[in-house]
């Protein structure tokens, strides 16, 4: 038979391939020289990533290679940094807490770098079977990441919980793109949305059904209401860099890749998918806001302040429009922000000994009042209070809403944010209001005060002048419609 | 009815009730080996389709490599060893009920090989040919990151399960190349007659 | 054999499977042996659409899933062996040490 010509263009990949060979080469570094070589192999993971964005930066315009399963576009560019800085920020900020709980011995940021890989080919992916393989690689590095701190009961309860729950909705995905294949015959992105451009390509049931599944498995990966009961567990077991990389990677992966499904697949089906999206978001929001009420452990705050969060970016993609995405996109970069602060701080909590529970926090503003207003910051931000940057997220999401005449959606939206802001303010009157029981002296590890004052100052700079990000975002969701 | 449909129902019947059985058993071993017995009539059932090479591999991942682990975990945590072998003869029924039905399908599938439907593939090529003419041409990218989804498993079983253990002995080769004559070996003069 | 008798057969095994999940809520071996079956169901309609279209595609899709499946199970079960040995049990029931 005649061999078919091959569209290959490994450059459009170089990021893609760059985190793989470096991952392998420090898996081989890490192999030789044991335990030794764990700070080099710190060092060596930051500047890969660094680099990785550099180059990411050269790629311009859309191009797509192995024959459509690769897309290389702004939007995708755009996420792609959002997550390096996802990935590059936890581990900034937590050399020490890597070392002090025994988990150090550079397979850790190797496996964390397999796991930004499955999030990057999942935001480029061009077809159901490399989003699933995407997935996969990023998942399967979650399961075993959570787990990471094998001797501690906790961790490795949050790997089981994460790992049963996490098969099972990759089993639903399956389902769902089997279904999408058995009507269409293809699973790329091109070939099914040309299918459905077509007439026979209307209304079938078994389709419909496809795309349900799809959604209720992507929405197990993002922690949507009804699939998010293994978040507060995960949260809460998992070494605490692992649930500050997973709040935000994993999330800003699997929207991505919705939004390809979605906006380029199946947007002759949005009669289907806004309505069970429109659910999702007010679940999320619900259980969100009153999950959060009466949460004591600080990282399970956090978890049910992350579905929130997701039912807020859920809002952006029902309203189905470039402003919608525009919208999601600005909140998730301020939201990796406030949230890799916000773990940046009990990191430093954690330092000094101090549990994970909230009354730990008690009276810290009458002994160390920087941090209590730094916290403190974080917790307005993520309630949305202006000028903090949470603001201006929630503001051009809601505003994308309105604009999409989704305007009930966006007034549920308000009120549950305000709702919402009830359990970050409780922290923050523990910190003032309370009397403090012991002595703190919390301090930041070098990585972690560079961390957590960029997040400060990209919350106040964003908040103030938000200009530049929604230029950026703008330009990056131009693809769309 | 024609010979295909015979067997498929026969396939698909003991798949569905050896699927039951995996959910239903109260011994873990027993639904092992019913796991076993649902992924061998789906090899069959891929057999029938026209797909040998998935068959093929079906049996020798599945049944090989994942049952047996599996297998192994369920002895390695549930019970312990002591218990296991007293009560492995309680096993024996259920094994040899498999292992018959296992070989009843495997006798069927060699009787009645269907012809129909094994040139899937492109140009009349067979099943394996068409798969891997696909696989290394369409599908190279996923390939490739299968591939790093199996490193990580790797990393991942290894970092989570190895232990260092104290007081075992291990070949250390550097060291043993670096030894010498003068270190390794001390001559002594030993005046006769007074060893013991 | 039509398409659709593959398909009851593959809606059958899901079912089953999800089924098995619900119902041994106390054994992580069964809860991941069903999972497995979720998958067979998958792989069930994959080569069956492949098969009735006369396209690859499926086929290559399953051997993906398969592979996938193969580092899944070992990857849960080196999880549950680290749980174990913290634990010295596999009871769902008791995996319950957070609260919240």
């Amino acid at each position: 038979m005649a061999v078919e010509q091959l569209d290959i263009h490994l450059v459009l990949m170089m990021p893609e391939i760059l985190v793989a060979i470096m991952a392998m080469a420090l898996l081989l570094l890490s192999a030789w020289t044991h335990k030794g070589g764990a700070g080099v192999i710190h060092w060596l993971t930051m500047m890969t990533i660094v680099a990785v964005v550099l180059v990411i930066q050269v790629g311009s315009g859309t191009a797509t290679t192995f024959g459509g399963q690769f897309i290389t576009d702004d939007f995708s560019r755009y996420v792609k940094v959002v997550m390096c800085l996802g990935m590059v920020l936890p581990v900034l900020m937590s050399a020490d807490y890597i070392r002090g709980h025994g988990m150090d011995g550079g397979e850790y940021h190797v496996v964390t770098m397999f796991a930004m890989l499955g999030g990057m080919i999942m935001a480029s992916s061009g077809g159901f079977l490399i989003l699933y393989l995407g997935l996969e690689l990023m998942s399967l590095s979650l399961y075993v990441l959570a787990a990471w701190r094998r001797d501690d009961r906790c961790s490795s309860e949050a790997g089981l919980k994460y790992f049963v729950l996490g098969s099972v909705a990759s089993g639903l995905l399956l389902y769902g793109i089997s279904m999408v294949y058995g009507v269409t015959g293809g699973t790329g992105f091109a070939e099914v949305a040309s299918f459905l451009g077509k007439p026979e390509g209307h209304g079938s049931q078994l389709l419909a059904l496809g795309v349900v599944m799809i959604l209720a498995g992507m929405g197990f990966k993002i922690a949507a209401v009804p699939f998010h009961m293994w978040a507060p567990d995960v949260y809460q077991g998992a070494p605490t860099p692992v649930t500050a990389f997973m709040s935000v990677v994993p999330k800003v992966a699997a929207i991505a890749a919705l939004f390809r499904i979605l906006f380029d697949v199946f947007p002759t089906y949005h009669v289907q998918w806004v309505p069970i999206l429109q659910l999702f978001a007010v679940l999320s929001m619900a259980v969100g806001a009153f999950g959060g009420l009466v949460q004591t452990n600080i990282k399970r705050l956090l978890a049910y302040s992350s579905i929130g969060h997701v039912g807020y970016m859920l809002i952006g993609l029902v309203a189905n429009s470039q402003a919608g995405a525009q919208g999601v996109l600005v909140y998730i970069t301020i939201y990796l922000f406030m949230t890799v602060g916000v773990f940046g701080l009990i990191i430093a909590f954690d330092r000094q000994g101090l549990g994970e529970n909230i009354s730990d926090y008690q009276g810290l503003a009458r002994k160390q009042p920087v941090m209590a207003f730094v916290m403190a910051m974080f917790m307005f931000s993520m309630a949305g209070i202006p000028p903090l940057a949470g603001f201006i997220g929630k503001f051009s999401i809601f505003m994308a809403a309105v604009k999409g005449g989704f305007i009930p959606l966006a007034v549920v939206g308000v009120l549950f944010s305000a709702v919402g802001a009830f359990y970050y303010i409780r922290v923050v009157k523990v910190m003032y209001f309370d009397q403090p029981e012991g002595e703190f002296k919390v301090t930041l590890s070098g990585g972690g005060f560079i961390v957590v004052s960029l997040s400060l100052f990209m919350i106040f700079f964003w908040g103030i002048l938000p200009g530049d990000l929604l230029a950026w975002t703008g330009a990056s969701v131009q693809a769309f419609h | 009815m024609m010979v295909a449909d015979v067997i498929f129902y026969l396939f698909a019947t003991v798949t569905v009730l050896s699927a039951l059985g995996v959910v239903g058993a109260r011994n873990p071993v027993h639904s092992v080996l019913f796991l076993v017995l649902a992924f061998f009539s789906t090899a069959g059932l891929f057999v029938l389709m026209g797909a040998e090479f998935l068959a093929a591999i079906l049996v020798m991942v599945y049944m090989g490599a994942v049952a047996i682990l599996f297998l192994f975990v369920v002895m390695m945590l549930d019970v312990d060893f002591s218990m296991l072998r007293r009560e492995s003869v309680r096993y024996l029924p259920m094994g040899f009920v498999v292992g018959a039905v296992m070989l009843a399908e495997l006798g069927l599938m060699m009787a009645h090989h269907p012809g129909e439907g094994l040139h899937l593939g492109l140009d009349n090529t067979d099943n394996t040919l068409a798969i891997g003419q696909a696989l290394y041409t369409r599908f190279l990218y996923p390939f490739e990151v299968a591939s790093l989804i199996l490193l990580v498993a790797l990393i991942g079983a290894v970092a989570l399960t190895h232990r260092e253990r104290k007081r075992v002995h291990r070949q250390d080769i550097s060291t043993q190349l670096a030894r010498t004559k003068e270190d390794a070996v001390e001559l002594r003069k030993v005046a006769s007659g007074e060893g013991a | 054999m039509s398409l659709n008798h593959y398909l009851v057969l593959g809606a059958i095994l899901f079912t089953i499977g999800i089924f098995g999940i619900f119902l041994n809520r106390r054994n992580v071996i069964i809860i991941m042996m069903s999972i497995e079956l979720i998958l067979l169901a998958v792989n069930i309609n994959f080569v069956a659409f492949s098969r009735f279209m006369g396209n690859v595609d499926g086929q290559i899709i399953t051997f993906f899933v398969m592979t996938v499946a193969a580092a899944e199970a070992a990857i849960g079960l080196a999880i549950l062996v680290a749980f174990f040995r913290n634990r010295a049990t596999i009871d769902v029931e008791e995996i319950d040490s957070m609260k919240g």
